[in-house]
């Protein structure tokens, strides 16, 4: 730990910290533009020069290039450093347009603010100033490169830190160009970062471009819900419209970034069709009306049938407010329910998931930064949780070998290795890989008994393909070498089992290796919440639907039918039913047919709110403001009309929470239901998971916890791990399901700037697949499905498994005809229906 | 003139072949050295010698072998870009006598245990590319080169790496850079000697510094140093003289010759011209009046005058130079040349280049003066040496011929315009 | 696709998989590509990305920061004349304006039989004969514009064939 002293103060830091980073310790911002914590130091900007007074270093020297040492004396203030960083100020500002006025960085812009505390006020160079044309760069990123300072930062998060190389650095000395080689839309969905990285106006919001000065928004920290990740937000409001969100550093989760999905998707709020306002039939009515109007016609269906006869669906994108209250409902009043999950087999493999996660096991996307050997089973991380893949590209940075066990045409911006087998063969890999890890007598010998026995258990079949086979030995025995390898498994489109073999797995190598990690993905941003709150007990509301017990069901923030992969047999067991109520900020099919609708609030507005991303973490969303709709709106565009109101326009949406606690309320004629403090008492007597909630502080909730059980709820390893999962009748294919990053996801797929991105929806077979059958890129086929007919066009590629048809779950496409579980097709059920356009 | 050592047996008009060269003792020293000696011995012998970089800096070889690091394959790259304006002597070192410069690159390969050299060299010189191109294959045929140099257990191989042409893929990191297919910007943040070239130990050594290898491997280090005139110095320096004098070239001349000396054997002033001022080392370093023709041509010397013998390209101005007009010059080379890394050098250079070029014009004002002051000091904070370089005539202007700025600021012009 | 002639692409992909890194090729396939379709042209930023697998805007990179590779069109002959200080000292900036003059174009311009484009260049090296110029890898000192216009002369005349750096 050497000890400096900056400013006369001493300070103590670790080993290899910079001295502009001691400084920061202490309080002193040094001025900088190059360095950035999450990239390092470069040394190119030249503006964060001190004087080193005494010690090993002398003179003035860049403060982030330099380790802190012993003895070091250093003076930010020193005459010599600061004339220097003046000139360095003018320097950048030789050409710099200074057109602050119409720049949208302006109120938050460091070369503004360096400039100032530079002392750089009056222009001396009386030269032309070079200019530049600048680049259509998508939808996201507007360009003005006239104010560019050379800083790098936009460059290497691109290039380094994210692996994507289609923008960067043009030309030489000041004629040098940020940009991509012609102009286009940027392809890296994190290109967003460059945005927030850039220290001037050059690259500046688009879809929030002249929306408003940073010190007229609302700004909060907030909460991303477009995957089960949990990055974090800072989040902005003006007029009542959602402006822009910014990535807010969490250590532990998303560091200093976030992914263009995160950052774009919040415009589901400010959805012109949103339901603003509750209905009682086709009738539009106030809010307390509809509920008490709800609460009477529940009240008599359950007085008519039984309290049975009334179901709650909810869903993973609620709060754990909204989750819990839910569930204290459905006791309360002894309704079915809740079910948070769109279908059995996925409420199942979630559950599995969450049951094998413990604070032994778990690992944070930080923590897997550090890993050097990453499995990731059955999933595609680009597209499901991007945010993964930038933790993957820094691992391998680090050198960490990252393979890839997944039928998909998986893309990672990194070096990968990745195995394209049947989601049928994901748990066989996973076996091989661990006996190619360590030899039988290592196993028997050093494992303690139950893993030696779990280790006896393991069946070696091979796998069909010699040369995938050879592969994944290869990869075991570089396994072997590796000292903290951690699993990433997706609960989606794999087998039931793969979850718990992956937790297997882990353990397994947590026993051989002393360490071992364990990274779930999960389906939606509460889903974590959801699957301790669902408990073990089954819920299948559609059979009970269909076979007609159940007469009201009260969907809450949730769509099944978008979501339910079998939409006739839901629209018919819809039919079943008395009532549906609906509660929900989306305009969704499901909220449009709810025979009374009550409108709830998003994570932005009017409530604190609590989410439990993948890895077991509570964390916080902050109001931003009171939500109502957007001015732009009222006014469509133009003035908004003057008449004055006592009331928000459109403000009347409440949080979910709120109105379920109500409805409780009113159904039972009595102001029971717990307050918010309550609830936490209330959830953690209801899952050991949530047991910490109870004695959590309001601070410890703001900064978020990680809720971990010490000891996974689940026995330790899976009784069978040899059991081979189903595999598809000889000469068929397994459809898969998939996400996409952008217009699969359900709130971002309500967002336009999103949907102006979204790739259009494809099927997706095997080259030589598709040339057996006589059919072509590019053509319209007909997918025959058990539940009807899907006109979709045909992609092929090389790097996929073989017996499998992909298609996303597009918002674009009517896929909800397979049914649950795996779906088989024969190949003749795939039919051209033109030639290529 | 002294004993030539790298120039020996200089043609007008050609370049010295493999038979040539072997008559005058040429790849002895290979083979005296190649399975015999070991390259610690060989480090040891170049470290004894006092060899000192002929590329600008002059770290001694030596040295900088020492700190090789330990993986493999190992790559020297001998440097042959040579843009520094006014410098030649690459160029006639290769045309020389070609082979004289490939066995100092084997033996310095073998001192360091290369497996690997890139001959980087500029595109201006695409006649001596290709001329080094098929010496080396001459070289190979006759075994000096390839697979078991020798018959010893040595291999190494030479390719010739053609820049695409700017100044600054002569500074060892960017030129590592360059060769990998990146941006060539200079990287402080590595140790070459570790992690260069493909991550991998690499020595960067001026050709001239590896052409030195072979005689003093053959005749000793003591020889070497005593080749010098300077106190500390050691071997010859070829010097390029260029500008007004009678015969400007390239001589090989004992280090530490002084100036007039040099200057002689140049042929002197030309008709009609007097000494004003001379750049001793390239357009990076400081201009120096007549007062310092007694200078000796030496690292050390000069240092002690503040100025730096660089790449020991003399460039003479005479009384009818105006030095305001050179210095634009240079800075314009500078600003053109710049990689735009680092901020002093990007638009720090261009603003002194705007401020000469008014002083040129006739605009000059006197707070220039210490603005250029200023900021030519500053330039030494930049991120690599090319900034301080381009500094080092605006201070040598600035020390040595502030009244020439001043007459530009006081008559409005130019005092040489129209002369 | 590709508009390479096959030969030349089977050439330079061979010659990028030679290589023991790809990247090591990047400036001589930009070469290579230069001589062949006159310049740098767009395409043949695309057709280097293709063949040494990188994206356009990393060769781009590069090739934007070069002085020897021209991202647009230039003359059979491109004429370097060095504008470095000891050529200065000689002609302050005579040899350039005689060039352009005499050919009627302006910094890199083509002239108009397609034969010449002019380019100020930094000290070629050769200022021993300073003024200086370089043409096709051959240099030429003691410039006048007598000897220019024999120069010029000759190049029209003689066929010769364009070296790699030109
Ligand atoms: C801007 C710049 C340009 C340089 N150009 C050359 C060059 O053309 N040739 C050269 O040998 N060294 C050049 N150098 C010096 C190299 O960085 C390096 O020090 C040298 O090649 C090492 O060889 P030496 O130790 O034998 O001198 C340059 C340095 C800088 C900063
Ligand atoms: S565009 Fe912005 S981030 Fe990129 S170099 Fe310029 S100022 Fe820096
Ligand atoms: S990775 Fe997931 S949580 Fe993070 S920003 Fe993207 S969508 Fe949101
Ligand atoms: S001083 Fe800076 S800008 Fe100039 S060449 Fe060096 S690194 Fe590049
Ligand atoms: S912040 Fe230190 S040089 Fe840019
Ligand atoms: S200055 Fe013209 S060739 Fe050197």
């Amino acid at each position: 730990m050497p000890t400096l002293r900056i400013d006369q103060r001493e300070i103590s830091v670790p080993q290899g910290t910079k001295v502009i980073e001691a400084a920061e310790k202490l309080g002193i911002m040094i001025p900088r533009f190059c360095y950035h914590p999450a990239l390092g130091s470069l040394g190119a900007c030249r503006m964060c020069a001190v004087k080193f007074m005494e010690g090993p270093v002398k003179g003035v020297e860049m403060s982030c290039m330099v380790e802190a040492a012993d003895g070091m004396v250093v003076s930010t203030t020193d005459p010599e450093a600061m004339e220097f960083r003046r000139y360095v100020i003018e320097w950048l500002m030789l050409n710099h347009p200074h057109d602050c006025p119409i720049c949208d960085a302006g109120g938050q812009c460091l070369l503004q603010d360096e400039t100032v505390s530079g002392g750089h006020g009056l222009r001396r160079y009386q030269g032309l100033k070079r200019t530049f044309e600048d680049q259509y760069l998508g939808e996201f990123v507007q360009h003005e490169m006239n104010r560019c300072i050379h800083c790098w930062r936009c460059r290497r998060f691109y290039q380094e830190f994210a692996g994507y190389f289609d923008y960067g650095a043009m030309q030489i000395g000041n004629r040098m160009y940020f940009g991509r080689f012609a102009p286009g839309p940027l392809e890296s969905p994190f290109a967003g970062n460059i945005i927030d990285l850039c220290p001037t106006g050059v690259l500046t919001d688009k879809p929030s471009r002249y929306k408003g000065r940073r010190w007229d928004l609302q700004r909060g920290p907030s909460l991303c819900l477009h995957c089960s990740l949990g990055c974090n937000l800072v989040g902005s409001a003006r007029y009542r419209e959602m402006i822009r969100v910014e990535a807010r550093f969490h250590g532990a989760v998303n560091g200093y970034f976030i992914c263009d999905r995160g950052r774009y998707g919040f415009a589901y709020a400010n959805h012109p069709d949103r339901p603003r306002q509750a209905r009682v039939g086709e009738e539009a009515a106030p809010l307390d009306q509809a509920l008490k109007t709800a609460a009477q016609r529940l009240g008599q269906i359950r007085e008519r049938y039984g309290p049975g006869a009334v179901a709650a669906w909810g869903s993973t994108r609620s709060s754990l407010e909204t989750l819990g209250m839910l569930q204290w409902l459905c006791q309360d009043q002894g309704w079915r329910g809740p079910q948070f999950f769109p279908q059995a087999s996925l409420a199942r493999r979630v559950k599995a998931a969450v049951a094998r996660l413990d604070t032994g096991m778990a690992v944070s996307l930080r923590d897997l930064e550090n890993a050097d050997f990453i499995v990731v089973a059955g999933a595609d991380p680009v597209q499901e949780a991007p945010m993964l893949a930038l933790a993957l590209r820094q691992a391998a940075r680090r050198g960490a070998t990252v393979a890839v066990i997944d039928p998909r045409p998986v893309f990672l911006p990194l070096e990968y290795e990745h195995l394209p087998v049947s989601p049928g063969d994901i748990d066989l890999c996973l076996n091989l890989l661990s006996q190619a890890a360590r030899s039988e007598e290592a196993a028997t010998g050093k494992l303690e008994p139950d893993a030696a026995r779990f280790y006896g258990l393991l069946t070696s079949t091979n796998l069909e393909d010699p040369l995938l086979q050879e592969r994944l030995l290869a990869l075991g025995r570089k396994l072997q070498d590796c000292l903290r390898p951690v699993i990433v498994c997706n609960t989606d489109m794999v087998r039931e089992t793969t979850p718990a073999r992956a937790a297997d797995q882990a353990r397994l190598l947590q026993a051989d290796k002393g360490q071992a990690g364990l990274f779930y993905l999960l389906p939606g941003p509460n889903a974590y919440g959801a699957a301790l709150l669902a408990g073990r007990e089954e819920v299948d509301l559609l059979a009970a639907m269909e076979q007609g017990g159940v007469k009201a069901l009260v969907v809450v923030e949730n769509d099944p039918l978008g979501s339910c992969p079998d939409q006739e047999r839901l629209l018919r067991a819809l039919d079943n039913l008395e009532l549906l109520v609906g509660l929900d900020y989306l305009p969704s099919a499901t909220a449009a047919r709810s025979q009374i609708f009550l409108p709830t609030t998003t994570v932005f507005e009017k409530e604190f709110s609590h989410f439990i991303n993948q890895e077991g973490r509570l964390q916080q969303a902050v109001p931003l403001h009171q939500g109502g709709t957007p001015i732009i709106q009222v006014g469509q565009g133009s003035h908004p009309p003057r008449t004055f109101l006592d009331a928000i326009p459109g403000g009347e949406p409440r949080p979910g929470a709120g109105i379920l606690a109500d409805l409780a309320a009113a159904l039972s004629g009595e102001p029971a239901p717990p307050t918010a403090g309550d609830l936490w008492d209330y959830l953690s007597g209801e899952h050991e998971g949530f047991s910490q909630l109870a004695s959590l502080t309001a601070s410890a909730l703001g900064e978020g916890v990680h809720l971990l059980p010490a000891e996974a709820q689940e026995p330790a390893w899976s009784p069978e791990p040899g059991e081979k999962p189903p595999e598809p009748p000889a000469g068929q294919l397994e459809l898969l399901l998939v996400d996409q990053t952008f217009g699969t996801e359900e709130l971002g797929s309500y967002a336009a700037p999103l949907q102006k991105v979204e790739e259009e929806p494809h099927l997706l077979l095997h080259t030589d697949l598709a040339a057996d059958l006589g059919l072509a890129p590019g053509e319209q086929v007909a997918l025959l499905l058990p539940g009807g007919e899907v006109t979709v066009r045909l992609q092929t590629a090389q790097n996929m498994a073989p017996g499998v048809a992909i298609m996303p779950r597009h918002r674009r496409l009517h896929w909800q005809k397979t049914g649950d579980g795996p779906v088989w097709l024969p190949p003749e059920n795939i039919k051209k229906l033109s030639e290529p356009l | 003139m002294g004993e030539q050592v790298l120039l020996l047996n200089r043609q007008p008009d050609r370049p010295l072949s493999l038979e040539e060269y072997r008559q005058s003792g040429g790849y002895e020293a290979l083979m005296a050295a190649v399975g015999k000696r070991t390259p610690e011995e060989l480090r040891q012998l170049v470290l004894a010698s006092g060899l000192r970089g002929r590329g600008g800096a002059g770290f001694p070889a030596g040295k900088k072998w020492s700190f090789i690091g330990k993986g493999h394959p190992r790559y020297l790259i001998p440097n042959t870009d040579e843009m520094e304006p006014g410098t030649f002597k690459d160029r006639v070192l290769v045309n020389v006598n070609p082979h004289l410069v490939l066995e100092g690159i084997i033996l310095s390969a073998y001192a360091i245990s290369a497996a690997k050299g890139i001959f980087f060299i500029r595109p201006s010189y695409e006649m001596d590319a290709e001329l080094i191109e098929r010496e080396l294959g001459v070289a190979r045929e006759a075994g000096f080169l390839g697979e078991n140099i020798l018959g010893s257990d040595f291999s190494f191989d030479l390719v010739v790496h053609r820049s695409a042409g700017r100044y600054i893929c002569g500074e060892a990191s960017a030129q590592v850079n360059a060769i990998m297919g990146r941006r060539p910007h200079p990287n402080k943040e590595v140790h070459m000697t570790d992690a260069g070239l493909w991550g991998k130990p690499t020595i960067v050594n001026n050709v001239e510094t590896l052409a030195c290898v072979p005689a003093i491997l053959r005749k000793g280090p003591d020889w070497f140093k005593g080749l010098a005139r300077s106190k500390d110095g050691a071997g010859t320096k070829l010097f390029c003289v260029s500008g007004r004098v009678n015969r400007p070239g390239c001589y090989e001349m004992p280090m530490g010759t002084p100036f007039n000396e040099i200057l002689d054997e140049a042929g002197g002033m030309s008709p009609g011209s007097e000494l004003k001022a001379f750049l001793p080392g390239g357009a990076s370093t400081s201009f120096m009046p007549p007062k310092f023709s007694q200078v000796q041509m030496d690292f050390e010397p000069l240092k002690e005058t503040g100025n730096r013998l660089g790449t020991g390209a003399i460039m003479v101005f005479d009384q009818n130079t105006c030095l305001v007009g050179a210095t634009l010059n240079l800075l314009d080379y500078f600003t053109r040349e710049s990689c735009g890394f680092c901020t002093p050098c990007r638009e720090g250079l261009p603003f002194i280049r705007d401020l000469l070029l008014r002083l040129e014009h006739g605009e000059g004002k006197e707070e220039f003066i210490p603005m250029l002051k200023q900021m030519a000091h500053h330039m030494f904070k930049a991120y690599c040496a090319f900034a301080p370089g381009a500094a080092s005539p605006v201070l040598g202007l600035l020390h040595h011929f502030e009244a020439e700025i001043r007459e530009h600021i006081s008559q409005r012009q130019c005092p040489f315009k129209g002369k | 696709m590709s508009t390479l002639p096959p030969e030349l692409q089977t050439e330079l992909a061979q010659q990028v998989a030679a290589a023991d890194h790809p990247r090591e090729q990047v400036i001589n396939i930009m070469y290579v590509l230069q001589k062949h379709y006159g310049y740098m042209s767009d395409e043949a930023v695309e057709e280097a990305a293709a063949l040494l697998d990188m994206t356009p805007l990393e060769v781009e990179e590069l090739a934007t920061f070069y002085d020897f590779i021209y991202r647009e069109a230039v003359g059979k002959f491109v004429i370097h004349v060095c504008d470095g200080v000891v050529c200065w000292m000689f002609h302050e900036g005579s040899v350039f304006d005689y060039l352009c003059e005499k050919l009627g174009v302006c910094a890199g311009g083509v002239s108009a039989d397609g034969m010449f484009t002019v380019l100020p260049s930094a000290c070629l090296g050769f200022c021993d004969h300073a003024p200086a110029m370089l043409i096709n890898g051959v240099f030429y000192g003691h410039l006048n514009p007598e000897k220019i216009d024999a120069i010029l002369e000759k190049l029209r005349r003689e066929y010769c064939d364009l070296v790699i750096c030109r």
